[in-house]
Formats: C-alpha cells, structure tokens, sequence
C-alpha cells in the first residue's frame, strides 16, 4: 500500500490490457469515469482495497494506487493535478485524448 | 543505410516471439508484474500516466522512407493516429494496447525496425550527429561504429542488468549536435597524427537530479579496440556502480566517487586484459557495415539556383526557412533540410500519420529515401539538391511542416510532461505553445537570433533543460505546477551547465520571465553576438535584476 | 526445488552451511565467502566438495583469495535485477580461469535463462517448479549471439566472415 494519506480517497489503477487508467467503482468493478468511483476512509477504504486488489489477483488491472479525493455531493474526484490529469486526459490533445474517444474505448 | 541481414533478421524475429510468449506468460499470470516490468521496458513498452507508450528505437536517428511509412501505418492501425519524435532521436507512441504490441512489433521487424533496449537498466539506443554523412565539418561517418555500438550492446548477457540506464552518444563532427558530454558515455571521432582514426571516450556526463558534463578518460583509442574498451567500462560500471538508491545509480555519480582519474586507471587495467580477445569484431566487420553509409551518388549541381534565389526574394517565409532550416552538405549544390516539429502553438516533437507519409515520400522523391531524426526533436532530409527547395517547401508548409525557427527560439526542447508523462511535477507542451504563439512573429525570432530554450516538466531532466541556453523546469510546489528558469547552458561542444536564475514562476509568469530575459539579451548585446556569448559575457545578475525586480 | 543443469557440469547437491555450523566429514558444503574468508579455506578440510555462496556484492578480488580451493561456487541474487551476478560469473572464467560448477540461487527469471549460461553459470537452482518448463524454454531461445563471450562462442560478427573459434 501506498503512503497514508488523510482524508477521503479513492482507488485508481491501470487495466493490464490497455493500460487505461481506472478507478475502483462503487459497485465493485472498474471505469475510467470517476463518476462510477468509490471512495472511502479508514475501515471502509481498507475494505474497498482488499476488493479492489483480487483484480491484481486476477491479473486484470495492474499498479494499485490510493489517492486523494474531494468529494462532491455523493462524488469522488481526484485532488491531485497528476491524478486530475489522468481522469481527464492529456490537456493538449482534447481532440484525441481517451475523454473523447469512445470508440477507441471499447475496440 | 545499414540493411539486415540473416543473423539480425534471425534476432529480431525470435525476439518478437519471445515478447509474444512473454506478454501470454503475463497475461495467464505465470509472470508477475515485478517480473514483467523489466522484460516490457526491454521492449520499449512502459505504463504511462494514462495508458501504456511504445518507445521504438531509431538507431542512431537515420531511417529510411519506408520505415517511416511503417511508423506512420502503426500511429493509424495501432494508435491515434500520432507519434512523438524525442530526445533520443526515437519515436513514442501513446496509446498502444499490450495484446497488440507483439504485433506492433513484427511490423516493425518487417522494415528491419524495432523497440529492443529503448528503456530499462541496460544500454539504450545510441544517439549520434543528424547530419552524419552528409556534413562537411565531419572526420568520418560515425554511424557504422553507432552501428557496431548497436549490435554488441544488444541482448549483452553481462550488461542487461546494469544498476540504472545507460546511454551513448557518437559523433564524428567537429562541431558537436549530439551532446555527447552529456552521455553516459560520450565519443567523438578523431584522426591521430597517423592518419588512423580513433575515438576520445568520454565517461560520466548525464543530465538528471545531478547534471555531470563528461570527461575524457581517454584521447584516443585506436578503431581496432572499440567495442573491448567500453566493455571495460561498462564492467566497472556494473560492479561498482551504486543499486541501493536510484538517483545515484547513474554512471556519472561513480565516476564523481571514484574520481575520473580512479576510474580511467581500473578501466585500463581491465581493459589490458581484454583487448585482443576477440570481443572487438574482426576488420572486414567494420569495412561491411561502413559499406552501407557510403555517401550517395549525387548528380553534379551548380553551387546555387536561380530557381530557389528567386523564391526566396518573393517569399520572406521561404528566405527563413532557406536561412534557417536547411545546411551546408558537403557536395556542392546540396543541403540538408530540418523539417521543423515545432509549429507555433503546436506540441513540440509530435507528428501525425499524415505528416510521416508526407515526410516519407519527400524522402523518396527528394533525399535518397533517407530521413534522420534529431535530438532537437526534428526531422531531417539530407542530400537535398539546393534547386528542389521551392517545391518541398510547398508541400511542407501545406502540410503544416513548413515553419521556419530551426534554431531559433521556437525551436525548442519539450518533453511530454505532465501531459503523458507518470513522473511528471507539471506540464511542459502548454508552456511551449505559450511561449511559441507569444513569438509568433518570425522577423522577430530572426532579430533575437539562435537560442536553445530547453525545457523538462521535471528533475529528470529529458527535456534537457540543462543544458538550454535558456532551460525551464517544471516542479510541484503544494500540488501548484511551477516553472523554474535557467541561463547559460550548452550541450554543444563547449557544455555548460545552466544556473537556476531565482524564485519559481506560475505558467503566465515563466513566459514574461523568459520574455524579459530576451529583452535584456537585445538591449545589451554587442554586433552579431549570440544569446549564449551575451550571457557569458555580462553573468546571471543583469538578468536577475531584470526579471526579479521588476515585477 | 529443482536443480537445472544448463552446461551439462553438475556438482551434485550440497549443503549451504549456516553460521556457526560445522560440515560433517565427506559432505559437499557451500560455505559463505565472508566466513571461508575469516576462518580460512583449511578450516573446512574435511568437506567433501567445497564450495562458497557468494553473495552477488561480493567483489571479484575477494573471491580470487579462495577460489583455487573451490569445486563449485554458488552466486547469490539478492533481486533478479542485479546484474552483478553476471560480472562475477565472467570473472569467475575469465580472469580466474575457474572450470568448477557456478550455480546461480536466488530470485533469477526464466528469461533470464541464455543471459546466465553465456555469462558461465552452469545451473539455476529454480525454486518454483512450474517455472522448470519455462527456464528450458528460454534457455533455447536463441541461437546466435552479437557478443563474443568468454566461453569460446565466438560472435556473430565473426561468423559474418566465417571466423568460428
Ligand atoms: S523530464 Fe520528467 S516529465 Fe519530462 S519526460 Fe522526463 S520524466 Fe517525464
């Protein structure tokens, strides 16, 4: 596991095949929307975690990582500018980045 | 250019199926990710901040039309439709998805390409002069020897699994465009008093958290000795080098321990060991590989055309671009061209499908099939005939390939950055379309004259904003992305290390901070003066004031 | 555990000798280098075969002291990435001119397998089993080598022009 950090936060990882990164959804699979994200602190975050790592288990998902969330609402988003950056895709490439590239999602 | 034959062909085939079993193995969970790292970056496969990236090598920056087309094919089949040519005169790919890298692959091994030893801890594609070749100021083609550098490094029992990675640089030219102080190790060409040529060896330069500029361990080492010397030094170097903390691991932070002297001495003495033991190939090798960089035969031209002179009265753009972006060949009535990556407002070093197709069949049609890639993150077409300029220009500038900064401020250095980048502190492409479109103005670029503005988006130092005559460095203060500025660099053959100017900047301040540097730089400079002579003359402090004090 | 023999030269099973503990007459022991060096190479006269583990941080001047009373060595991975292992095998045949079993211990990978071999290590002692087939596999993988080694396989640069030995 990563270093503690306080507050709320959720998970995010790479899938093996793509290597798209993901994050741990509430009900217990993986999108790269953070709309779907669970979130969580202390006991519950721990239990999320040990859900989360059978996907490493099963070699679907690579690189678990707790991070630092902000929650909206009943919404989880990322507070780091790196991990902002990977829910959203590269700022400079808006016409080409996974945000908008659904196609290329689910070839 | 060096074509395959069954031995490589035999290699890079086994090695595709190899990374196809490895990626089963992987996929089944016979192989860990522990495990797997290091065999996917061996392949030139890392996860990145989003997805995984393909770094394929080309070796020592020279590739041919048709590979470039097989590039251009993959950014389509495989990828989004773009590359990222680097400083390692290599190309990236963004979006690969790891079932289909082995296929990736064998296309590549199809036109004799591949992605062999493009990361991890063992010895990386060697870099050498864009202009080898084809440059009057040269003592000899360096590329076979980058060439013999490729082939012995390649799949090395001993050195796969060096403390950290390890880089070479080659040139062959007096003047030095390939930074070879700033390599693990660095050669250049040399011709002693015999006549005989040979090579300076120069150990420990590396840009990273600690900027080292190389030095010499040795002034000349006879062609016949070239490969059982860096084997020395590349023993020392794996048993003595540091493992138990990554940002010392480098060569250079040896070297410094040791002391150059130290080190050179325990080289020797391995060295004397070895020598004549048949590590080094046998002379007949050498003569065959130099056999495939002979220079082209080249149709006799007049020294200029009247065609191109008449253009360029008309055309103020094309009179830059023939000003700037094209160079002495050293047959009469020739040039090479750099196809600037760097459009205005455009991300430094990328190139789409469209663009590779297009720079391929200029090669074929233009430049003996020959393309080169620079460290500076540019294409080149060597071998040009001066009177053919007006139309590849054209065809370039439609194809928006046209603009004309080689050299000049706009051309500058970007890694990827926070933008692709997982080490990233913060994002380096927006500041350099910030700066690019703040710039937009090309009598004004010609009025500041050459500049090497380098930038990296963190302590890693890709971007080599060390040695930038101008150097930017993003860091992370507080989840804030901050940009530090630098003066005074070089990774030419007088290397220096630049110098933090002061306090960081926010991404509006880094662009009137460098702007304010310029000024300064236009204000003081004596006739012909260059931004990096100016510097050296009056220091840091001048600029300090202005920037600093001012705001 | 399963002992795979890459080179065919095999000292047979040993015994890795602990701290403190002392060989009984006739067994073939690996005895640790830092010891063999503190107490001496006669302080186990009564080993069968002698061996030493060898840690890879180990540098080649210190094996070089005990080397000649050696049948086997057993080179010591702490990680499958330190690469010293190999430079110590090299020096091993190179520069001592060592004929006896290397043997490589510890986390070293199936891919690893021709990197070994070429580098002089005879065998891998190979701890997970369902990796044997893998190991064999690799260990075929290729046929010609860029490098000279400093097993006699000449490279392929040489063989480009008929040079074999
Ligand atoms: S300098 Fe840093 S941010 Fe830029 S590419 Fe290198 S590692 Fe990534």
């Amino acid at each position: 596991m990563a270093k503690k950090i306080k507050g709320p936060q959720m998970i995010l990882a790479n899938r093996l095949d793509d290597g798209r990164v993901v994050f741990f959804t509430k009900d217990g699979g993986w999108n790269s929307d953070t709309v779907f994200a669970a979130y969580g602190e202390g006991e519950t975050l721990e239990a999320l975690l040990v859900e989360a790592d059978k996907s490493a288990a099963n070699n679907l998902i690579v690189g678990t990582e707790l991070i630092g969330a902000t929650i909206d609402g009943d919404q989880a988003y990322p507070s780091h500018i790196k991990h902002i950056m990977q829910a959203k895709g590269p700022s400079v490439r808006a016409d080409l980045g996974y945000q908008v590239s659904a196609d290329w999602e689910r070839r | 250019m060096y074509a395959y034959d069954k031995f490589d062909r035999s290699l890079v085939d086994i090695r595709v199926a190899e990374f196809r079993d490895q990626v089963e193995r992987r996929v089944k969970g016979d192989l860990t990710e522990e495990e797997f790292r290091p065999i996917r970056l061996m392949n030139g496969l890392y996860l990145q901040l989003h997805a995984y990236m393909l770094r394929v090598a080309v070796p020592y920056g020279t590739m041919s039309g048709d590979q470039m087309r097989r590039l251009a094919h993959i950014a389509r089949k495989y990828d989004k439709g773009y590359g990222h040519f680097t400083t390692r005169q290599n190309i990236q790919f963004n979006w690969p998805k790891l079932s289909e890298t082995p296929d990736i692959l064998a296309e590549l091994a199809d036109v004799e390409m591949h992605a062999i030893q493009t990361s991890g801890n063992c010895i990386r594609n060697v870099t050498s002069d864009q202009f080898a070749g084809a440059t009057a100021d040269e003592i000899a083609d360096p590329r076979p020897y980058a060439e013999l550098l490729r082939q012995w490094s390649s799949f090395h029992p001993e050195f796969s699994f060096l403390p950290r990675k390890f880089k070479f640089a080659i040139t062959g030219a007096d003047q030095d465009r390939a930074a070879v102080k700033w390599h693990d190790i660095g050669l250049i060409v040399r011709k002693n008093d015999a006549g005989e040529i040979g090579f300076e060896v120069i150990v420990g330069g590396g840009m990273g958290r600690t900027p080292v500029i190389g030095k010499t361990i040795r002034e000349f080492l006879p062609e016949k000795d070239f490969l059982s010397y860096q084997e020395a030094i590349l023993r020392v170097y794996n048993e003595q080098g540091r493992r138990d903390n990554k940002y010392k691991a480098r060569i250079k932070i040896l070297v410094e321990a040791m002391g150059a002297e130290e080190f050179a001495r325990q080289v020797e003495v391995e060295w004397e060991k070895i020598k004549d033991s048949h590590i080094d190939v046998p002379q007949e090798e050498v003569a065959r590989i130099q056999a495939f960089f002979q220079p082209p035969e080249l149709a006799n031209q007049d020294a200029t055309s009247a065609v191109t002179s008449e253009f360029a009265k008309k055309n103020f753009i094309f009179a830059s671009w023939l000003q700037n972006n094209t160079n002495a060949h050293k047959v009469q009535g020739y040039v090479n061209i750099t196809i600037s990556l760097k459009p205005h407002g455009g991300i430094p070093g990328d190139a789409s499908a469209e663009q590779m197709d297009l720079v391929a069949a200029l090669s074929d049609e233009y430049s003996q099939s020959e393309i080169r890639v620079s460290h500076e993150q540019n294409l080149i077409l060597p071998h040009v005939a001066l009177k053919d300029l007006p139309a590849i220009w054209a065809d370039l500038d439609e194809a928006g390939l046209g603009t004309a900064n080689v050299g000049l401020l706009t051309d500058m250095i970007v890694c990827p950055g926070l933008d692709y980048c997982a080490l990233a502190n913060a994002r380096s492409i927006p500041i350099a379309q910030a700066i690019t479109k703040r710039f937009d103005d090309m009598k004004r670029l010609q009025d500041i004259g050459p500049i090497k503005v380098k930038m990296s988006g963190c302590i890693n130092a890709c971007g080599h904003h060390h040695a930038g005559h101008i150097g930017i460095l993003g860091v992370d203060r507080k989840g804030q992305e901050m940009y530090q500025l630098l003066l005074g660099g070089s990774g030419a053959e007088d290397a220096t290390k630049a110098a933090i100017l002061g306090p960081g900047f926010d991404e509006h301040g880094i662009v009137d901070a460098l702007e304010k540097v310029v000024a300064v730089y236009l204000g003081v400079r004596e006739d012909g003066e260059e931004f990096l002579s100016t510097y050296r003359r009056i220091g840091a402090q001048v600029f300090k004031e202005a920037v600093y004090d001012a705001a | 555990m399963t002992l795979l023999s890459l080179t065919g030269i095999e000292s047979g099973p040993w015994i890795t000798l602990l701290d403190g503990e002392l060989p009984s007459e006739g067994d073939s022991i690996a005895v640790p280098i830092a010891r063999l060096l503190e107490e001496g190479v006669s302080a186990f006269a009564t080993a069968g075969a002698l061996g030493a583990a060898v840690p890879t941080g180990t540098s080649f001047a210190e094996l070089e002291e005990v080397v000649r009373s050696l049948t086997f060595v057993a080179i010591e991975f702490s990680a499958f990435g330190d690469g010293r292992g190999f430079s110590l095998a090299v020096r091993l045949r190179k520069d001592m001119g060592f004929k006896g079993e290397i043997r490589a211990v510890g986390p070293v990978m199936p891919d690893q397998a021709q990197f070994l071999l070429r580098s002089g290590f005879d065998s891998v002692e190979i701890t997970d089993e369902s990796r044997v087939g893998a190991f064999r596999v690799s260990l075929e993988r290729f046929n010609e080598f860029y490098q000279t080694d400093y097993m006699g396989a000449r490279s392929i640069a040489h063989a480009r022009h008929g040079i074999s030995q």
